[in-house]
């Protein structure tokens, strides 16, 4: 599968500096990694706030993640995804261990163990512009509740057990909810 | 459909799910073991990943406090002192609330650690197991400092509060079985703390070596030699 990746996140600074800056990172630079952060701590921030709902833990985790990018920049690779796409991720991976770490919610009681030692530590990423460029009309394409649900697992960590709650719903429904959504997407973004 | 076409089908959409980050229970673990093993289920997650990074777009930009920035570079920076006989990456991360069952994440600050010019240190053979030393001696905090020989790093996790006042540093320091107080630096009040150690220093870490806090003038002992109380010690022994 071929794969490139250029998307720029709306209204964030153009990928081309952004990787001009990860790779100066990289070799140590610290006045690129400062440049960096004031380009894109904004959008983590906002990612980190939006995931754990209170400032001290998402400046916790927003220091935690630019101490990882300092440490790991280097193994940022610019052709499977854009760096502001991969600095998202770094930020919501440690916002979710952090998130899972407070709340232990879980179907059965080993769960939060293994959820806290780093469900989604892994930081690598593929963006596909094809995928992404299909995407928001893929997302259209499903019913709204669905919608809704694939976001709100993505962006507030919620998980099957805690939106089955939200709903009011048995968590074998909302089981077949998110994965019939998930079946469609990818039916969509294959056509 | 064939069995083996619904199962990769079944895969890939898990691998959907645990981009999400939705699973729970058995079926995380499932995910996590595929994810470990299999370079295809990893990829297929990646994917997910990539597309539902989308949903970023939705996430409106929030400027984060002025000082983040100068904790951050305090951490990141790398220190170099003394001619190259103690070179220490400061990595302060966050302390993470389960390990102590502690309560409430402060704001995590900089630990620094102002090195000195350290005594001639005996060269002794690299420990080679991780050790942990609880210091019990302080009333009002328990610290518990766990050392790493591989990565030479030594966490201190600190909870409660340390006695001393804004005008004294805390410092830190191994005391080698039968040896002197050797300085790892001063602390500034972070909960937890990641100090990684030059050779010369990591080798004193040895089951039996102690490990001590004292309060001292601020920013650390003028002597080289610890001149304040012990308000916490405790002994190093295999984790």
């Amino acid at each position: 599968m071929t794969i490139t990746m250029n998307r720029d996140m709306n209204d964030g600074p153009p990928s081309d500096e952004l990787r001009a800056l990860m790779r100066a990172t990289s070799d140590g630079d610290m006045q690129a990694f400062e440049t960096l952060y004031g380009r894109t701590s904004g959008k983590l921030y906002g990612i980190c706030l939006r995931l754990l709902g209170n400032e001290a833990e998402a400046q916790d985790v927003l220091q935690d993640t630019y101490v990882r990018v300092w440490q790991k920049s280097a193994s940022f690779d610019g052709d499977k995804a854009s760096p502001i796409t991969w600095l998202a991720i770094v930020a919501r991976n440690k916002a979710i261990d952090r998130l899972r770490q407070r709340v232990p919610v879980s179907e059965d009681v080993n769960a939060a163990d293994d959820i806290a030692d780093g469900g989604l530590s892994a930081i690598e990423v593929i963006e596909n512009r094809q995928d992404s460029e299909r995407l928001a009309g893929c997302l259209e394409e499903l019913e709204e509740r669905t919608r809704d649900l694939i976001r709100a697992a993505f962006l507030d960590g919620a998980t099957y057990p805690e939106l089955a709650e939200r709903q009011g719903v048995p968590l074998g429904t909302m089981k077949s909810w998110i994965r019939r959504g998930l079946q469609r997407l990818r039916g969509c973004l294959e056509r | 459909m064939s069995d083996d076409r619904r199962d990769m089908d079944d895969r890939n959409i898990l691998a959907g799910e645990h981009a999400l980050g939705i699973l729970a229970g058995d079926e995380l673990r499932r995910a996590r073991d595929l994810d470990a093993s299999d370079a295809g289920f990893r990829a297929d997650v990646e994917r997910w990943i990539g597309r539902f990074a989308t949903f970023f777009d939705d996430v409106a930009a929030v400027e984060p406090p002025q000082d983040l920035w100068s904790r951050i570079a305090a951490v990141a920076s790398p220190i170099r002192v003394s001619d190259n006989v103690v070179a220490l990456r400061r990595k302060v991360s966050l302390w993470r609330g389960s390990a102590l069952g502690m309560t409430g994440i402060a704001a995590a600050l900089a630990l620094f650690l102002l090195f000195r010019p350290p005594a001639p240190i005996p060269v002794q053979p690299a420990p080679a197991e991780p050790m942990v030393a609880v210091l019990g001696d302080a009333q009002e905090a328990k610290v518990v400092a766990s050392w790493d020989p591989d990565r030479r790093q030594l966490v201190m996790a600190i909870s409660g509060k340390l006695s001393g006042d804004q005008a004294h540093s805390h410092e830190l320091w191994v005391i080698p079985s039968g040896g002197k107080p050797v300085s790892l630096g001063t602390l500034s009040g972070a909960d937890q703390s990641h100090v990684r150690l030059a050779d010369a220093l990591a080798q004193l870490l040895q089951q039996g070596a102690t490990i001590a806090i004292t309060v001292e003038p601020r920013g650390g002992s003028p002597t080289g030699g610890p001149t304040g109380p012990v308000v916490a010690s405790g002994q190093l022994k295999p984790a």
